[in-house]
This record gives structure tokens, C-alpha cells and sequence, in this order.
């Protein structure tokens, strides 16, 4: 068998084997006793680590293949198991009160209530307090009501938000320091990592974290009852598991009382 | 003993705040957090907090996760909600039509549909724009859920919320016939 026809078989039961997992194939539509016997034939010939990676992939993908058909053997003999198709005729049979209706009897609603936590309300008073009256802020406003237009680069240098790095190399230098600081543990505390030499930097590092967090380098885990915020590291890129927002606030003042104040510096 | 009423009703509070309270996105506690705040005997204080809520109509449920530590805890109504006061929890017609009609072909799919698949379903009764946003909503409150490749699961709140099977067996017993 030429190289060409081995990769070709091996990508075909990757794909086989993603079609099962993520459109919903039936997993019995999958000949997988053949193609172990094709991958045991092929296994003796593959010679370069790109090929034994694929053959690795495939016999993966087929193990996925059998759990997907215990889980439909498991499904199909329980109690719960109907034609999709009769349950579908039912739903376009009935009309949206009434399915509202079923929808009302088997509902037994969780009870939420939401809160301020102690530490919120600091925040909201650090705010509040360090807010200048809004006479003061329209005068830092220059130029107002020139209308709407884009921040230039030079401007946002200025404000030291972008600097001279383009962002991307940027944020490619977070990540590093971030893979070296949390080690063989993968894991750092957030605000350990943020911590900057003035309070600005820590905004920045923070705003360079959301980054990483949101493009799926990095995860954020909470911890609700001790307040504790964790940045883990991802082996490789890949989509949060969970989307969701985390509205961190860093004020000036919180700033100094965490870090200037436990070192003993004056905030910059 | 007196310390030990006073040390039960503290657990008792705390429990209750740790189950009612909002953290974050969720409400509900896990068991790991349970039995750190409230320590080793963090069932019976469930147990108890139960019995009280049980006089206001509600109860502690158990949402299984994927080991015993990450079961997650939260307080239910006890009994649905009256037909005519859905209003007050804000929801639409339309919207609990849409979720009992996912929930199903969920149920029936052995608890996962591609999305793609779900709002075929759905587009043939809502309109598409209603569909997108409502699947949307539904994962961001928790009904659903939905991995990197497009697949849709029942979320955790379904599993706290819902009695899936008879939702199944109610669709089933609906003649769907307009009188």
C-alpha cells in the first residue's frame, strides 16, 4: 500500500469516528472489527512519526466508536428510549400553549436569590468614594463633543493602554510567563500573576490575562467560598469549557491595600 | 447543649446562604464545599435545612455530577408552580415551548443532539431569529449545554428543574388535537 492510500485510510477513520461523536452518526454504521483488522495490517508498515501519530488517532477514534454503541445499547434498552421521530410528529402536532403546558407540570424551578458579598460592596464603595464629581470628569474629557471617532495607536500609547509591542506579540509574552510561572502545576494564583510594580501594570497584566482566558490559553477557576481566583494553564489552544463573563474590578485604592500597602510601597 | 443548638442554627444559615445565595453565575453549592463549610456531619444540617424549607414550599435537591464531590446542591420548589402565575418567573409562551421541545429530542437522543439538528426542529415551528436566541438563553441559564464540535447537552439546571421522563411520557399522552 503507497503512503498516500495509508493516510488516506487513517483519515478516513479519524473522520468516521468524528462524524460518530459530534453529528450524531450511528455508531453501528461503523464497521469497526474491519477496520481494526485494516489498522493491524497497516500498523507494520507505517515508518514516520506523523503516520504512527494518525494510527494512534484512528485507534482512538474507534474506541470512542464502542462507548458511543454501549451508551446507544444502554439507551435503546432503558425505559426512556422512543422514536425520535414519533416524539418530533408530537411536538410539530402541538401548539406552543400547550406545550408551554407540559413544560409548567414537570417544573419545579431552583430558587436563586442574588447578593451583594461583603467584598462587592467594598468595591462599590471604593468606587463610589475615589468617583469625581462629574463637573471634574468633563473637564478631563478634552475635546468632548467633537463627535464619535477611532482611538488612534499613538493615542492609546499615550494612555500607556498600547504600547510600542504590537499587541499580539504582547499577549504571545504573557502566555510564556505565564507557562513559566505555573510550572509543572499548571496552576498560579490570579492575583499573584496580575501583581505588577504600579497600579497600572496590574490593570494591564490583568487586561492581558482576560485575553488569554477568552481565547482559550488559560482557564479562571473560582473559588466561591474562599473568594480565591486560579489561573490555569491549557496544554494547547482550545475553547473554554464553560462561557461565561467575570467582571474583575481593580481599583486604585484596593490596589495599594493588596499590594503597595503589603510591601510597603507607595502606589505609583 | 445550648452550643450545640446555637452551633446548628449557624450551620443551618450558612447552609442556607451557600444553597440560596447566587455565586457567581450559580446558585447551589457543591458537595466539596458543603462539607468544608459546614464539616463532616454537612448531610444532616442539608437534612435539616430541608425540613424548614419544606414549611415554605421548597426542598433541597441533589443534581448529580460526574463523581460524589462534584454533586451539586441547590433548593427547588417543592411542587410546580401554578398554570396561571408562569408570568411571574418571567418567561415567554413561546420560550417553554421551545426548551420542552429541545428537551425532548434530547431525551429521545440519549441526552445529545447536534445544535444543527435541534434548530432544524425548531425552525419549523418558531421563527429562526426566536430559535437562535432562545438555544442561546437556554445555555447561558444552564438548561443546555454545548461543546467545542456543536453538540447540545442537557444542562444542570434541566437536571435540578425537570422531570425528563415525565415530560416525555406528558408529550406522549397529548393528543395533539385541537377540540
Amino acid at each position: 500500500m503507497r503512503r498516500s492510500e495509508r493516510r488516506e485510510l487513517l483519515e478516513r477513520v479519524i473522520e468516521l469516528a468524528e462524524a460518530v461523536r459530534s453529528k450524531g452518526l450511528d455508531p453501528f454504521d461503523v464497521r469497526v472489527r474491519e477496520f481494526f483488522q485494516k489498522l493491524r495490517e497497516l500498523l507494520p508498515m507505517l515508518r514516520s512519526y506523523e503516520e504512527l501519530f494518525l494510527d494512534a488517532q484512528a485507534v482512538l477514534g474507534l474506541s470512542d466508536v464502542i462507548q458511543h454503541q454501549e451508551e446507544w445499547v444502554k439507551h435503546r434498552s432503558s425505559v426512556l428510549y422512543l422514536d425520535p421521530l414519533l416524539i418530533m410528529l408530537k411536538v410539530q402536532a402541538l401548539d406552543s400553549q400547550e406545550l408551554a403546558e407540559i413544560f409548567l407540570r414537570v417544573w419545579k424551578p431552583v430558587v436563586e436569590v442574588e447578593v451583594l458579598s461583603p467584598g462587592g460592596l467594598r468595591e462599590a464603595l471604593d468606587y463610589w468614594t475615589e468617583l469625581s464629581p462629574l463637573s471634574e470628569r468633563a473637564k478631563e474629557l478634552e475635546g468632548g463633543g467633537k463627535g464619535v471617532s477611532a482611538i488612534g495607536e499613538r493615542e492609546l500609547e499615550r494612555w500607556g493602554v498600547l504600547e510600542r509591542e504590537e499587541f499580539e506579540k504582547l499577549l504571545e509574552k504573557t502566555r510564556r510567563e505565564l507557562e513559566r510561572t505555573c510550572g509543572k502545576e499548571g496552576k498560579v494564583s490570579y492575583w499573584e500573576f496580575v501583581k505588577g510594580p504600579s497600579y497600572e501594570q496590574t490593570v494591564k497584566r490583568a487586561w492581558m490575562v482576560s485575553f488569554l482566558v477568552s481565547y482559550g490559553y488559560a482557564d479562571l477557576e473560582l473559588d466561591p467560598l474562599e473568594e480565591e481566583i486560579t489561573i490555569r494553564i491549557r496544554g494547547e489552544r482550545g475553547q473554554p469549557e464553560e462561557v461565561k463573563s467575570l467582571p474583575i474590578a481593580i481599583t486604585k485604592e484596593w490596589w495599594r491595600g493588596r499590594y503597595a500597602g503589603r510591601s510597603g510601597r507607595a502606589a505609583a | 447543649m445550648q452550643e450545640e443548638v446555637a452551633e446548628l442554627r449557624h450551620k443551618l444559615a450558612r447552609a442556607a446562604q451557600l444553597l440560596l445565595f447566587k455565586h457567581h453565575m450559580h446558585p447551589g453549592a457543591k458537595r466539596w464545599e458543603l462539607r468544608r463549610a459546614l464539616g463532616r456531619n454537612y448531610e444532616q444540617v442539608l437534612r435539616a435545612l430541608d425540613q424548614e424549607l419544606s414549611k415554605l414550599g421548597l426542598k433541597v435537591k441533589k443534581v448529580e455530577g460526574g463523581d460524589a464531590d462534584s454533586d451539586l446542591f441547590v433548593v427547588t420548589f417543592k411542587e410546580h408552580p401554578p398554570l396561571n402565575e408562569f408570568r411571574t418567573f418571567g418567561w415567554r409562551i413561546d420560550d417553554m415551548a421551545m426548551l420542552t421541545a429541545v428537551l425532548a429530542h434530547l431525551v429521545v437522543k440519549g441526552g445529545k443532539a447536534p445544535a444543527k439538528e435541534v434548530m432544524q426542529i425548531l425552525e419549523e415551528k418558531f421563527p429562526k431569529w426566536r430559535v437562535q436566541a432562545g438555544i442561546d438563553r437556554f445555555i447561558r441559564r444552564g438548561y443546555l449545554s454545548e461543546d467545542d464540535k456543536g453538540v447540545l447537552y442537557i444542562g444542570w439546571r434541566t437536571r435540578a428543574e425537570i422531570d425528563q421522563q415525565t415530560l416525555v411520557g406528558l408529550l406522549l399522552g397529548k393528543p395533539g388535537e385541537k377540540g
